[in-house]
């Protein structure tokens, strides 16, 4: 539930915060929205990856198509990656690695901060 | 444990982070980069996408409307002139930065800051010739001279900024984002830099080669194959212009003593072949409509972002459009209310060489005449990307910069080579375009011309009155005959220049009888004009072909001249295919495949239009007969070069016997037959790879045309392999990386038509449906209207912005 949680707000965050911020200041966004939410590290891991992941991946595709322009393609040939496409599938690839670390500091961030468990017992 | 895994993924998450913000040798910061919000994804979007109806601008008297038309071409409606060039700064900037940045690095010697050591030379020789020496001295002359048109380039300076200042990085050009750099800003001095980078791509001099040609050939010789008019001269000025003026004397002295060694420099980067231009204007006796019609195609090197962008600017009292250089104000080639104008380069001499004798090792001094002259040293720091500064050290002479000296390109100490040019002078070519925007009649043209030094142009001129013109102007040094054509020794004071031609006795016309005026980068007068000029690069074709067809034209249109514009034929060919085959005779006539060949060329009719084989053997064959002729003269180890195709032509024509064409190291004698032959096996050799590895050997599948980025590296932001006809030497001068950049055709009627090309696009965005989308109409012979528009018409209008 609350990586489901944490992927839908990273998603929102990518969304409104990118646009006028670097990737690393997202990136702090999103350690600081998995501390928070507080999902396994797992959780932590895919929730941000996936969140970054796929709002990289869904932005460049749907810039790719509204412009139909030829430069996801030159700019794939430049690279020596052949097509547009793997450029499509690098952007989700980074944006994932990039969030998910980001997500997963963020719940070790939280553990670090959480009492020892051995202290329930001793109330 | 839980802080030994948090700090062990925090670095980890940390360390992965600044890995993809850093460049990784050639690559750049990938997350930057594929950001879709920051990185080149942003720069798939067009301008039309990203129209803004309003914009906030600085500094500006009153607003500024801007109409774009289907093909992006911005046209600005401004109150006065410091608002319109400031608006063109902005709006030129908006699709043009980067480009116009690179170019004016490129001219300041200023590439290894962007791209690292690997272009430390090519700066330090842009520094060495004295660019930025003579762009410094340029605009302290404006600064001194001319406040107005100072204020105006500051004007432009001022809005290319405000642009730098409002850009976000997701509008960031996408090869800053590729080449890891941002834009510095704007300035003055850029402008008139830029002038001077257009000096350097379009003047040469061949002294050094001519001082090796004179040591080996002799004098005699050299003048047989280097004969400073052709036989069938068809200059720029028709040849009966009278000149009703009295010459200012020259004296040439009576001795001359030139440094008479061999030299093994590296010589100068030259002006490639193919670099040159056509224009013409013919008068309304010979027009359908009675109207002059003006056509202008500059020939260049063919890149892209395209080297012209088109506009229209305007003022209440001046409104003119037509092809503008993204870094300098107004339009250059174009056409106003009133009258319309264009350019070709004038090549004509413009840079001598000086041999210094220093008076010792410190070069502080050197001997000139009786007395002893001080140097001056001047220290160019050289940024390079990932390295510390290089620091050159460059001397100075009254002559101007040494080039050449121990530390560059020149093995010997002993060795000073000093350089006079014109571009080391103060000049104000951007006052000539201000002027001629707004000029009305012959009169304003001549007085806008008066401002311009160089690169020597010929100005073709038609107005709405009824008049034609053409005038060769720039600043050309009063020579005697034969100076600056070899190096000449700088400790005599007689080999100094002797002043300037005056500008009213630089070669002119107005309304010939002829009823045309034409320039094709040929000889600017006949042997009468009274005084010498020079250059080893005169065009011996297209000027002959381009007056023959207008001598026999009447009742001209415009449809008319577009097509002249785009004539393939081949004089070359015409005149020296059939030589070549009468003295091939029998020769391998039992072969199937030289038999075809033979075959092809015998039925072609000299057009290179983009189908033809002929073409394609022809320029195989005549380019491997001329090399075998020149063979042995060339493999002398010191740069020379190569007497021109006109010439060996004739030669060949003309005298197949002669001994130019025996080659001493083998027996015998041989005649041009023998070349023809050795030229026709090359031939074979080449067509049977070209077929097996290509297969198709049609002219335009051969030559390859491709309009190629500024990057070079940057393949895929060139277009390649265009279909399209024409090459070297015929009006239609593609080949395969120069011709036609701009092509216009104007016909002054009482509404004024226009018609304009580029192969290009007005966007300098790879990414952009605007960066390319001239060219298949380029490639066709096909034009935009490019006629002038007002405020109020509302047709084909793709968005408008308002300038606040």
């Amino acid at each position: 539930m609350r990586f489901i949680f944490l992927t839908i707000l990273t998603v929102l965050l990518v969304v409104f915060l990118n646009p006028i911020a670097p990737f690393w200041m997202v990136m702090i966004g999103i350690g600081v929205l998995s501390a928070l939410i507080y999902p396994n590290g797992i959780g932590g891991f895919l929730g941000g990856g996936l969140g970054m992941g796929l709002t990289w991946l869904g932005l460049s595709i749907y810039l790719g198509i509204t412009t139909s322009s030829s430069l996801p393609d030159r700019m794939g040939d430049l690279m020596g990656l052949g097509s547009g496409m793997t450029l499509v599938g690098l952007t989700g690839v980074i944006g994932f690695l990039l969030g998910g670390f980001s997500g997963w500091t963020g719940v070790l961030f939280r553990n670090m901060l959480q009492k020892n468990p051995e202290n329930v017992y001793k109330g | 444990m839980k802080y030994v895994s948090f700090f062990l993924v925090l670095a980890l998450t940390a360390a992965l982070a600044v890995l993809v913000s850093m460049p990784i040798g050639q690559i750049p910061p990938i997350a930057p980069l594929l950001d879709p919000n920051h990185g080149f994804w942003q720069n798939t979007l067009s301008e039309d996408q990203l129209a803004a109806e309003e914009i906030s601008l600085k500094n500006l008297s009153a607003p500024v409307e801007v109409v774009y038309d289907q093909n992006l071409i911005p046209h600005i409606f401004a109150q006065n002139e410091a608002d319109l060039y400031r608006a063109q700064g902005y709006v030129t900037a908006q699709h043009r930065l980067w480009q116009m940045e690179f170019q004016t690095m490129a001219a300041a010697g200023r590439i290894s800051e962007i791209v690292g050591p690997i272009a430390i030379d090519l700066d330090r020789m842009t520094r060495r010739k004295g660019l930025v020496f003579g762009a410094e001295v340029g605009l302290k002359f404006i600064q001194e001279t001319d406040p107005e048109t100072l204020a105006l380039m500051e004007a432009y300076a001022d809005g290319v900024n405000q642009y730098i200042a409002q850009l976000t990085d997701a509008r960031l050009p996408v090869e800053y984002k590729i080449l890891n750099y941002k834009p510095e800003p704007w300035t003055a001095f850029k402008s008139a830099l830029l002038l001077k980078y257009m000096s350097d791509m379009l003047v040469g001099d061949r002294d050094l080669e001519f001082t090796n040609l004179r040591k080996i050939l002799g004098e005699i010789t050299l003048n047989k194959l280097f004969p400073e008019f052709p036989t069938e001269n068809d200059p720029v000025i028709e040849a009966e212009r009278i000149w009703d003026f009295t010459p200012v004397a020259v004296t040439k002295p009576d001795s001359i003593n030139y440094p008479d060694e061999t030299l093994l420099l590296g010589p100068l980067t030259q002006p490639v072949e193919g670099t040159g231009s056509n224009n013409w204007a013919v008068a309304g006796k010979k027009t359908k409509n009675g109207n002059p019609i003006l056509a202008n195609d500059p020939h260049l090197s063919l890149n892209l972002p395209s080297l012209w962008y088109s506009m229209q600017l305007s003022t209440p009292t001046h409104k003119v459009k037509g092809a503008t250089l993204p870094g300098a104000l107004g339009v250059i080639s174009g056409f106003n209310e009133d009258i319309a104008w264009g350019v070709t380069n004038a090549t004509k001499d413009a840079r001598d060489w000086y041999k210094i004798t220093f008076l010792d090792d410190k070069r502080n001094s050197y001997s000139y005449g009786n007395v002893v002259r001080q140097t001056e040293l001047r220290i160019e720091e050289i940024k390079v990307k990932g390295q510390e500064p290089f620091i050159d050290s460059v001397i100075y002479t009254h002559y101007g910069p040494v080039v050449y000296d121990h530390t560059f390109k020149n093995e010997r100490q002993d060795v000073n080579f000093a350089l006079k040019w014109t571009v080391h002078a103060g000049s104000n070519e951007q006052k000539t375009f201000l002027l001629m925007n707004k000029a009305k009649n012959h009169q304003d043209y001549n007085d806008a011309l008066n401002h311009y030094s160089a690169p020597a142009q010929n100005f073709v001129f038609a107005s709405k009155k009824g008049d034609i013109a053409m005038r060769i102007q720039g600043k050309f040094p009063l020579k005697w005959s034969g100076q600056g054509k070899f190096l000449m020794n700088g400790s005599d004071p007689r080999m100094e220049w002797q002043g300037y031609i005056p500008n009213e006795h630089n070669a002119n016309t107005l309304n010939p009888e002829r009823g045309f005026v034409s320039s094709a980068n040929q000889h600017p007068a006949d042997p009468s004009y009274p005084y010498y000029v020079f250059d080893n690069s005169f065009e011996h074709y297209r000027n002959r072909r381009l007056n023959r067809r207008l001598r026999e034209m009447e009742q001209i249109t415009v449809e008319d001249m577009k097509a002249l514009q785009f004539d393939d034929y081949n004089l070359q060919a015409a005149e020296a295919l059939p030589v070549l085959i009468q003295l091939l005779g029998t020769y391998k006539s039992d072969s199937p495949e030289a038999e075809k060949y033979l075959q092809e060329l015998k039925s072609w009719d000299f057009f290179a239009d983009p189908n033809q084989k002929g073409q394609t053997l022809y320029s195989i064959w005549s380019s491997e007969t001329f090399e075998s002729i020149w063979r042995e003269l060339m493999a002398n180890e010191v740069p020379l070069v190569r007497p021109n195709s006109y010439q060996t032509v004739e030669l060949l024509t003309k005298s197949p016997t002669d001994s130019v064409f025996d080659i001493r190291s083998q027996e015998g004698f041989e005649t041009a037959e023998y070349h023809v032959k050795a030229g026709f096996d090359s031939l074979l050799v080449a067509m049977s790879k070209w077929e097996t590895e290509e297969g198709d050997y049609s002219w335009s599948n051969f030559k390859k045309t491709t309009i190629q980025h500024l990057v070079p590296n940057f393949k895929s932001f060139s277009a390649s392999n265009i279909y399209t006809g024409g090459g070297s030497g015929m009006l239609n001068a593609t080949g395969s990386r120069h011709g036609a950049s701009w092509r216009m055709v104007v016909e002054l009627g009482p509404e004024i038509q226009a018609f304009g090309i580029y192969p290009g696009g007005q966007s300098g965005n790879p990414g952009s449906r605007f960066y390319d989308n001239f060219i298949p109409i380029w490639a066709n012979g096909e034009y935009l209207n490019f006629s002038l528009r007002t405020i109020e018409n509302q047709e084909n209008v793709l968005f408008k912005t308002t300038f606040k």
